[in-house]
């Protein structure tokens, strides 16, 4: 048996992490020259984004080069894990260095939770005016949630050269989704693929947002925190400030885009007649956008909201694709609405899109599934002997998935509530509490009450800002990934 | 001829003892040294011992020079190697068992054409088959489709309700023109006469359009009812196929019972629209528990003959309609009537359909066996064959047969005695005696 590493509690494999998390350090620090380019272009903070940029970089390459011996090396579960979330709250926090240098926020927390807001792709915001800020501290703001759409990890997989398992590792415990799937005999290439559409899709996005009014800059921006569902705007009244339904119509198309699986793009693309499970998730995902804008529709116009049959529509067409999708983007103020259809938004907020999409939320699939095996729980009582068989479209999932998708589905509300209660204990009215978990945790952004649509994260007191911080994380690598990390079991050393 | 069948199992016994009895000469191979030792003298064949998928071996025996080739050891993959040894070495026709859909699907193009392995048969997917077609056709018990399709035999039961009952059949109310042409009493099947009566119990046998045969058989059993619920008894190789077709069926529940747990679980992945039933009892508490009592079909095709028996013996007493049961071993087949079940299947049989087809050579298309050994063949009157331009009534006194129906120019025609035969006419013919010899010299132009 091999001695205990004492001094670091679980026994990690940090030659293979450090190099992991160097790797998404380096996307960080050349987001940070970019926007280091566009100070010295534009308005200023040079040595907000300079001197991050001066410091990530060097260490970001010492790191990798570190690792370049280490390939063949296997990396476990745990390392995996471990490897992912460190990575991510490092991102945060070196993203957080220029606000805090410009100083746009003063306490780190704030920082910290804009940072994270940012890189999770939550779009909850601190920020009372927005348009105060220079064009560089912009532009940082939608690049953080456009590294963290995909996410960073798989960018990593992406562009790092390969490295057997390891990769693999991270690579799962990054993406979202209920079994483990590629597009390609190696996940590297599954990786760029998933890249190149994410890609595409911006550039598509952005020529659409630019031909539907925008300016340029605005499309740029816009476009990476649509596709990759983020929420972060240039302006305080966000997409409604623009009061375009050309722009709102191209921003709900790529808000939808982004929440559709990345995998069933790519199989579309192959004319593969095999489109499960992708085809028959992603048909779901829409009708629930169709049933759920109808619902919102009706409710408003029954409630005599003022707005007409078409301003209703299209109101509620982009509150819902923006709460489900977990943009947050606004364009109404909803927290006006009636109790009924703020209700329904709050529930739709947990829905989240498809798996392996750029959305937040329980995804689609797992809704399926949760769906299907209660019913079938239901049937049991009447047929106790009759198998039962989870499936979706002709293709079965095991017991495992099925044991699987009630445990998240435990966990999660359990993470709500807690985390709900938690918020409570800060001063925050329930409706506040509870939306601000629910906007977090299913990274959306705005909630309800005092975190509502016209409002922004300000009223949550300093604490409260730190454990949303961390459910907005645990929200994006769904809960298993870093709720990995709190159980006793990953900080017992011996263990592998 | 010379034919080698690779093998001693039920279905390869079967097999040589039904050639032997033929006159071909036939060697039986076996890898059981202790199972061929025990067949020595009781079969009229040369029983060897030895590997049927060597090569070397096959040559020894002089697979050559065989006209036939017949692999049906238990194990797929020797089957299609030794086809596919006999087809190199020489042998002119090979039959190889592949129970296993995974190996070429419903398609056999791919091992005919490219192995050159001239028929692969898989008898439980053929017998489930079978169950389906008799299910499917509402007062039948049994059908078979000959001519690409074109034309049904079916069997049905004479009920009660039956209005053939105790009347004569020539005095029978024509539905749609059809053929009754073969009784089944007693386990022996004749040819009918017009003054024959049928009695309740008899299993008549009806000749007509495929598009016919529906309102002729409900007319003859007396009922129409389309069957609503199956209940499948034993989810194996014939179960799960079985299942499969009858699922989409519309308007048709498929349930199946399975014993096995696991089994249970990979049936029920595999089938979308059926309810598969972990259920370890055969007894009649267990089945009324999961609806026989009222179930239209109730299919008993478990593995073991006897607890087949029993399902459906206690299904048929519970009030289940139509109970069809699968056995395997021709020991059980007196037991199917006196247990009251209206119709047994057997994956054996089936096989021997299939091998004396390939015995019989290209003339007979068709081939569909009778307990009592009276069968339905197709076959085709060639050009210049003796029983070109004669009338049906000629052809049927030289060849001892009845023709049944004819298929001419993509025509189903229900003959009568003056008909006259031209070449080139496809017909399904009723034989109550084995081998074919009569037969092929009244159709065949070469014999």
């Amino acid at each position: 048996m091999r001695r205990v590493r004492g001094r670091l509690g679980p026994n990690l494999n940090w030659q293979i992490i450090v190099p992991v998390v160097s790797w998404a350090l380096l996307a960080v620090g050349l987001g940070l020259a970019v926007c280091f380019v566009v100070a010295v272009v534009g308005e200023g903070a040079v040595i907000a984004f300079g001197a991050p940029a001066a410091v990530v970089l060097p260490l970001a390459l010492v790191g990798v080069a570190s690792g370049r011996r280490l390939r063949s090396m296997p990396l476990r579960a745990r390392d995996g894990f471990a490897a992912v979330t460190v990575a991510w709250i490092v991102a945060a926090a070196a993203g957080a260095v220029p606000f805090l240098l410009h100083g746009t926020f003063a306490q780190p927390v704030d920082a910290f939770f804009e940072s994270m807001s940012g890189f999770t792709t939550t779009g909850a915001t601190l920020l009372d005016r927005i348009e105060d800020e220079p064009d560089a501290v912009l532009l940082w703001r939608s690049l953080t949630q456009w590294l963290g759409g995909v996410g960073i990890v798989v960018l990593v997989v992406a562009i790092a050269p390969a490295t057997g398992l390891a990769t693999q590792r991270v690579f799962y415990a990054e993406t979202s989704g209920i079994t483990a799937e590629r597009l390609t005999p190696r996940i590297a290439d599954t990786a760029k693929i998933i890249w190149g559409i994410y890609l595409t899709l911006t550039a598509l996005g952005f020529g659409a947002y630019w031909l539907a009014g925008m300016t340029p800059w605005d499309a740029i921006n816009h476009i990476f925190t649509s596709v990759a569902t983020g929420g972060f705007s240039t302006r305080t009244a966000s997409i409604g400030g623009f009061e375009s339904l050309p722009i709102e119509l191209v921003a709900i198309t790529f808000m939808v885009a982004g929440g559709i699986n990345f995998g069933f793009y790519w199989t579309a693309l192959r004319g593969r007649e095999r489109l499960w499970p992708q085809a028959a998730e992603v048909r779901a995902y829409l009708l629930i956008l169709l049933g759920a804008s109808t619902v919102v529709t009706a409710s408003l116009l029954l409630a005599d909201e003022g707005a007409g049959v078409g301003g209703s529509i299209r109101a509620s067409a982009f509150s819902v694709v923006t709460v489900v999708t977990g943009t947050g983007y606004t364009t109404a103020d909803f927290d006006e609405w009636p109790a009924f259809t703020r209700l329904t938004l709050l529930g739709l907020m947990f829905v989240g899109g498809c798996a392996g999409s750029t959305a937040g939320g329980m995804k689609v699939i797992r809704i399926m599934l949760l769906g299907k095996a209660a019913v079938q729980e239901v049937q049991r009582q009447l047929q106790p002997k009759a198998m039962q068989v989870l499936r979706v479209r002709g293709r079965v999932f095991s017991e495992e998935v099925r044991r699987g998708v009630f445990a998240f589905l435990a966990i999660y509300l359990a993470v709500f509530f807690v985390g709900t209660l938690v918020m409570a204990t800060f001063g925050l009215d329930p409706v506040t509490a509870a939306s601000s978990v629910a906007a977090t945790l299913n990274v959306v952004g705005p909630g309800l009450g005092d975190v509502g649509a016209s409002e922004n994260f300000t009223a949550v007191p300093d604490g409260g800002r730190w454990v949303l911080s961390a459910l907005m994380l645990v929200g994006r690598l769904e809960i298993f990934t870093v709720l990995v990390l709190l159980t006793p079991a990953f900080w017992r050393p011996n263990i592998a | 001829m010379r034919v080698i069948v690779i093998g001693a199992g039920e279905v390869g016994q079967h097999i040589a003892r039904t050639l032997s009895s033929e006159r071909h000469d036939v060697t039986l191979v076996d890898a059981d040294a202790a199972r061929v030792e025990a067949l020595q003298g009781e079969l009229d064949a040369l029983v060897v011992n030895g590997n049927g998928a060597s090569p070397k071996f096959l040559r020894e025996l002089g697979a050559g020079g065989a006209q036939l080739l017949c692999a049906v050891t238990h194990s797929d993959e020797v089957n299609v190697i030794a086809a596919l040894a006999a087809h190199q070495l020489g042998t002119e026709r090979t039959v190889a068992r592949v129970r296993d859909a995974e190996y070429f699907g419903d398609d056999d193009s791919f091992a005919r054409d490219e192995l050159g392995i001239d028929f692969v048969i898989n008898p439980e997917r053929a017998t489930a088959e079978d169950l389906a077609a008799a299910i499917l056709l509402p007062g039948a018990v049994h059908v078979e489709y000959f001519a690409d399709g074109k034309v049904a035999v079916a069997e049905s039961i004479v009920t009660e309700r039956s209005p053939l009952r105790g009347q004569p059949l020539g005095n029978r109310r024509i539905v749609k023109p059809s053929f009754v042409f073969g009784l089944i009493r007693d386990g022996r099947a004749i040819a009918t006469e017009p003054g024959h009566r049928p009695k309740v119990g008899d299993h008549v046998l009806t000749a007509a359009a495929r598009e016919d045969i529906e309102p002729v058989v409900a007319h003859i059993a007396g009922r129409a009812n389309r069957v609503r619920d199956v209940i499948i008894f034993g989810g194996g190789r014939i179960g799960l196929p079985l299942a499969r077709s009858l699922q989409t069926t519309p308007g048709l529940r498929v349930t199946v019972m399975e014993r096995d747990a696991d089994r249970a679980r990979r049936i029920a992945e595999q089938l979308n629209d059926t309810t598969v039933l972990h259920e370890e009892g055969v007894g009649k508490e267990a089945l009324v528990a999961h609806g026989v009592d009222r179930a239209g079909a109730f299919v008993a095709c478990a593995g073991d003959d006897r607890a087949n028996l029993l399902a459906a013996l206690h299904a048929k007493q519970l009030g289940a309609d139509l109970c069809l049961s699968v056995v395997s071993r021709e020991e059980f087949m007196p037991l199917v009537d006196a247990l009251g079940i209206d119709a047994a299947f057997s994956p054996r049989l089936v096989t021997a359909e299939a091998i004396l087809r390939a015995v019989r050579g290209p003339n007979v298309h068709g081939m569909y066996l009778l307990s009592g050994g009276a069968e339905v063949v197709e076959v085709q009157a060639d050009r210049g064959c003796r029983a070109e331009g004669r009338t049906v009534a000629q052809a049927n006194t030289h060849a001892l047969t009845h023709v049944t129906a004819i298929v001419r120019g993509g025509r189903v025609l229900i003959p009568k005695d003056a008909d006259r035969l031209e070449a080139g006419d496809r017909l399904v013919v009723f034989n109550t005696r084995q081998g074919l010899a009569a037969l092929d010299k009244t159709f065949d132009a070469a014999a």
